[in-house]
């Protein structure tokens, strides 16, 4: 055994809480000269909270951090930099109207006796960027570069702080495959220099081939470690879900049965050009995956007649449908758990009572009047059926837990019993706990004859639930995988546009 | 379908009430135009005033245009500003708050041939004021109470608001009259306090309890007068300053079952007024025979330009006689007033 | 909701006491009577602006929509048109108003507060220019002064004003529309969360627009009632600013003008309240030019201790 060296960066104890939530608790972390370690979990597992305290976007209610054995506190972002720990945020924060030279030295610009200084500000600028890869005029305006491109500069930002901790947060969630194989270059460069990175990823892929370490956080705790020679995908997921995949997925053998919906060349208003065919059957689910702004939320929405499409054929049971709003999908036996359940899923000030039954409510109605009875069953049915956890009916849904809140918007669509349940990222934001519930109801209302069409950017939750994976790339169907072809470098190899090999 | 039928038709309805608007003849903007007639709001009062500026137009051959700002001192200004502009010759206008105005009202002396009507704005450069001796007709008011409370007792005052001049004039002389006190020069009157309550003086057999303004909200105006009936049961007479305000005053006393009981008095002369008098309802109400505004307006302005400012006294003030309407000669003033009304309204 | 009403209903109680026990003639038979009048006029425009607050909109036009059915009523009663014929035209009329304020807004998607303010312009204009500015009164129409100004004797000395009459019926039927039917809870929905309510069905450009319609119709109502209550209409006055005394009465009554928040019952003892501070400013014998300040501070004093009581119990609720 090596002798101990100070690692640069150790945390110890960390916990945070959110009213009613533990989103960490005595969170443990080091990281060495030089080393990317990766930080992988569930949504919801605290991995975000973490970064978001190492970089002094938010406090912790308890713990040390220390960077070079000093125990050091943050109390703004730029404390954290003025100590060399960057935070490369998935929405990136560059001023798009402005120069490559001028962001990176936004707020910092080298002066002569109050003015700029032009010159020194355009050649430091230069070598940063030189550091990251890129050979561009320094002129150049931000917004005329591609995403990929722009998180380099944000990066190059970093280092012209003399960042020595860079934390990625999920960099290539919108990136090309090539863009993200561009990444990889320059952290294995920065590497090289002796930077250190934490690395956030869903992609287990990426992770086994970038990463020295991996650690694992599970519902705001650490699950695990993993060192390079572990680093496998069964293995991480193993750490990350704390059971086997097949029984944290639960997955019986579907057959499916007659065809319920039919897409011929639809376009939507997103990607007009777009021409997109599918078919869904009775008692299937069918998995959607693509990458963030790959037209998978637009797809849904057109189904559900939130933007009504713009050309080609839809059809229910055989029957012609062209839904101009939700409500003709809904009476068409269509429903929809939207990706942002706050916005789209809930009235959040509006008790559990009113909300579980606000789809149900012109179906009950008694010449218009409401019927209290019908409403008052409706919410009690969906309480019990999906062990929603409110202390009564009258609970405003802002009160509930996002699991909570997910079971809230389901069981407001299964009152109606829906032939087609659409699902926009149904565990975004939940905990494990509720993910599993949520997966086996998607079970459960499949067995019951319901089909369902998922949209997940959790390849995990696509491989585990789906019969079949309908893979997104700009706007299209890049392709389709049946079950036994399902596999994660065949889902991302479709979703950033590389056609399968034959 | 129905619905459709039902809404087009209310459609019909509304465009056949226009169409009502559409046939009266617009005012025509010949070149010819050269003189106004501003006045300080919309009022029935004005509408008689412009009777005597259509008299006068036709007795001298001239074209005025009558303006009537519905929005206060800042519509007031944005139509003079636009008649300036226009190059108007001469002016008339009724100033919403003089002393404030004086020196816009200057600006537009520079521009213009400029004259006041009806209220005065005294510091200003105004040629000359046509207009009632308002403390005058304020005393002449205050005398028609007298004759209502020969025995005294207990008056309310009501008016619009109190930034008005001839407001505060008016109800100064209601007050100097009932209490005995000297007359003032109406070129330096002294004011009680805008909120003076239970005014009275020795010798005098009156008490002069409140005045309440409205803010020409005619609603707020009788919420006033049913409030004074309910706080103070002797009141024995109400005092309307502005025209709206006797009225408003008689409302609330019939449906307080008080009519007769409480006298009233009045300024100006709306039919509901005079009706009132007639009935015996109402004391009496002193009448500023707004035609003679109008008449006498446009009949200086048209001096003025043809260059003969001779017949402007000294004091620059050409005053219009006011009468008091009482049920002696209601008959024969409600008969004028017809006539003007007629007139005005053409 | 409930909460809500408490706040103001202790605000209506204090201010009451404290006036009685200034002025015990405040509570005579007479003085009630005319209290309950004008809160009841004054109410029914704040039921009616309610109903746009909760859908998270805004209507500006309210005063001048009351100058025009005013105006035009007695217009063409003046050019002797049926009664029953004309009532009915300035109720359509202003539903038509209303109807295009709606479709202005969830169609055209314009601000409600640009299309009212617009309305408030255009209809004062019209009332003006269709009227040639007269003022204009309504004798002879004995009946209709009956129906629409006149008293249900109760007591000797107490009588019902007419205008609580119309103000019980409206509010129970709104009470019952926003409480009792589907389309009340829809548009609690939409208020609260518009795109929330069509992802869940609800139609709810249609809901908005209802809700305008019935804005303006009980403005057209409101209308014909101070018409009758004067006795006299000004074009270029009637119902002037009176929306900022209908928005103040839903605010204070518990609306939020972020929608999705209100009650038919707050906005009616709301609208009591103003009427109330008018009362006992006159009977306290106050200046009149104080007025304006008092029911400014009254109504800001109110809105924080709700939103105060509100924070208190949302506090306990948590607990």
């Amino acid at each position: 055994m090596a002798a101990p060296v100070t690692p640069l960066l150790e945390v110890r104890g960390l916990g945070k809480r959110f009213p009613g939530v533990r989103a960490l608790h005595d969170a443990r972390l080091t990281l060495g000269h030089g080393e990317v370690l990766a930080v992988i979990g569930e949504n919801g597992a605290g991995k975000s909270t973490l970064m978001k305290i190492l970089a002094g976007v938010q406090p912790a209610d308890t713990g040390e951090i220390f960077i070079d054995g000093q125990p050091v506190q943050f109390q703004s972002v730029r404390e954290a930099l003025a100590q060399g720990v960057a935070l490369i945020h998935q929405e990136l924060n560059l001023a798009a109207n402005l120069d490559l030279a001028a962001n990176i030295f936004l707020g910092r610009e080298p002066h002569k006796f109050g003015f700029i200084d032009h010159a020194t500000l355009h050649a430091e600028a230069e070598e940063h960027l030189r550091r990251v890869g890129l050979d561009l005029p320094t002129d150049t305006l931000v917004g005329d570069l591609p995403i990929g491109r722009q998180q380099l500069v944000e990066i190059a930002k970093a280092l012209s702080c003399e960042a020595r901790v860079l934390i990625m947060d999920e960099p290539t969630s919108s990136l090309s495959q090539h863009e993200s194989e561009t990444l990889f270059e320059v952290v294995r460069d920065l590497r090289a220099q002796g930077i250190s990175v934490i690395y956030i990823s869903h992609r287990l892929g990426e992770v086994t081939e970038l990463a020295d370490r991996v650690l694992v956080l599970r519902d705001g705790e650490n699950a695990g470690e993993l060192s390079r020679g572990e680093i496998n995908h069964d293995a991480m997921v193993r750490l990350m879900v704390g059971r086997d995949l097949e029984q944290f997925y639960d997955r019986k053998q579907h057959d499916p049965g007659d065809l319920v919906l039919e897409l011929e060349d639809v376009r939507t208003p997103a990607h007009p050009h777009a021409e997109i065919s599918l078919q869904l059957r009775v008692g299937e689910i069918v998995g959607i995956a693509g990458l963030v702004g790959s037209g998978r939320t637009e797809l849904l929405q057109t189904i559900f007649g939130v933007t009504p499409s713009v050309g080609g054929q839809m059809r229910m049971a055989g029957e012609p449908f062209a839904p101009r709003n939700p409500r003709e999908a809904i009476r068409a036996g269509l429903a929809l758990a939207p990706e942002d359940r706050k916005q789209h899923g809930l009235i959040l000030q509006m008790a559990v009572r009113e909300n579980a039954s606000l789809a149900s409510l012109s179906r009950d109605q008694q010449n218009g009047f409401l019927n209290f009875n019908a409403e008052e069953k409706v919410a009690t049915e969906a309480v019990e059926q999906l062990a929603i956890k409110t202390p009564n009916l009258d609970q405003a849904t802002v009160n509930l837990s996002g699991g909570n809140q997910q079971k809230v918007v389901l069981g407001k669509w299964l009152a109606l019993k829906p032939r087609v349940l659409l699902l926009d990222e149904p565990t975004r934001g939940i905990d494990v706990g509720a993910k599993r519930e949520m997966y086996r109801l998607m079970e459960q209302l499949a067995a019951d004859g319901v089909a369902i069409l998922f949209v997940s950017s959790e390849l995990e939750e696509v491989l585990g639930m789906a019969d079949r994976a309908l893979v997104m790339h700009e706007g299209r169907l890049a392709g389709e995988l049946a079950r036994d072809q399902l596999s994660e470098q065949a889902v991302m190899q479709l979703a950033t546009g590389t056609p399968l090999a034959a | 379908m129905k619905a459709a039928r039902f809404l087009l038709s209310f459609a019909c309805a509304s465009a056949l009430l226009l169409g009502w608007g559409c046939k009266k003849p617009t005012d025509s903007k010949s070149s010819t135009v050269t003189i106004a007639y501003v006045t300080n709001g919309v009022d029935p009062f004005w509408d008689l005033c412009a009777a005597g500026v259509r008299i006068a137009e036709k007795e001298f051959n001239i074209k005025c245009e009558v303006h009537m700002p519905t929005k206060g001192l800042v519509d007031q200004k944005r139509i003079m500003e636009t008649l300036i502009a226009k190059g108007i010759d001469a002016m008339a206008i009724s100033p919403i708050d003089a002393e404030n105005q004086t020196a816009f009202l200057n600006e537009a002396a520079q521009q213009t041939k400029l004259i006041t009507h009806d209220a005065d704005a005294p510091d200003s450069e105004r040629m000359l004021y046509i207009g009632t001796n308002n403390y005058k007709a304020g005393r002449a008011l205050g005398q028609l109470v007298k004759d209502a409370l020969p025995e005294g007792g207990e008056v309310m005052i009501f008016v619009g608001r109190l930034e008005q001049l001839n407001a505060r004039q008016r109800r100064q002389g209601v007050i100097d009259e009932l209490l005995g006190r000297p007359e003032q020069e109406l070129a330096s009157v002294k004011f009680d306090p805008v909120d003076a309550k239970n005014l009275k003086a020795e010798g005098s057999k009156y008490i002069i309890l409140d005045t309440r303004t409205d803010n020409f909200d005619k609603a707020k105006a009788k919420s006033n007068a049913e409030d004074t009936i309910t706080k103070y049961e002797n009141v024995a007479c109400m005092v309307g300053l502005f025209a709206y305000n006797p009225p408003a005053c008689l409302d609330a006393i019939r449906e307080a079952n008080r009519t007769g009981k409480i006298k009233v008095c009045g300024f100006d002369e709306p039919d509901a007024m005079l009706q009132a008098i007639k009935d015996g309802h109402a004391q009496g109400t002193v009448s500023q025979q707004p035609w003679k505004y109008g008449y006498e307006s446009v009949k200086a302005m048209k001096l003025i330009l043809d260059g003969d400012t001779s017949f402007i006294p000294a004091n620059k003030f050409i005053e219009v006689p006011f009468v008091v309407v009482t049920k002696e000669n209601v008959d024969e003033f409600w008969a004028t007033k017809k006539k003007m009304a007629e007139l005005g309204k053409q | 909701m409930k909460k809500n009403i408490i706040g103001i209903l202790g605000l209506l109680i204090a201010i009451f006491v404290i006036t009685a026990v200034l002025n015990p003639k405040f509570i005579s038979a007479y003085n009630m009577q005319n209290l309950v009048k004008w809160s009841s006029l004054y109410a029914i425009m704040g039921v009616g602006v309610a109903f746009v607050i909760i859908t998270g909109g805004i209507d500006l036009s309210i005063g001048s929509v009351i100058g025009l059915t005013a105006s035009l009523l007695a217009f063409t009663l003046g050019k002797n048109w049926d009664p029953a014929v004309a009532i009915c035209a300035m109720l359509g009329l202003s539903a038509l108003i209303g109807l295009v304020h709606g479709l202005l807004v969830t169609k055209a998607k314009l601000q409600p507060f640009v299309v009212t303010l617009c309305g408030l312009l255009i209809y004062r204009g019209m009332a003006r220019w269709v009227t040639d500015n007269q003022s204009m009164g309504f004798k002879g129409h004995d009946q209709l002064n009956e129906i629409f100004s006149g008293k249900i004797p109760i007591t000797d000395t107490f009588a019902l004003p007419m205008p609580f009459v119309f103000l019980v019926v409206i509010s129970v039927a709104a009470a019952l529309f926003l409480n009792r039917t589907i389309w009340g809870r829809y548009l609690l929905a939409l208020g609260n969360n518009e795109e929330g309510a069509r992802y869940s069905g609800i139609q709810t450009d249609n809901l908005k627009i209802a809700a305008y319609v019935i804005c303006s119709l009980l403005a057209g109502i409101s209308g014909i009632l101070f018409a009758f209550e004067l006795d006299s209409v000004q074009p270029a006055q009637t119902g002037e600013f009176y929306e900022l005394y209908a928005i103040a009465a839903a605010v204070l009554g518990g609306c939020s003008l972020r929608g999705g928040e209100g009650g038919i019952l707050g906005v009616i003892i709301a609208a009591a309240v103003i009427r109330l501070i008018y009362n006992s400013i006159n009977m306290l014998g106050i200046s009149t030019h104080l007025e304006y300040a008092i029911l400014g501070i009254v109504i800001l004093v109110g809105v924080v201790a709700d939103e105060l009581l509100k924070r208190y119990t949302a506090k306990r609720a948590a607990r």
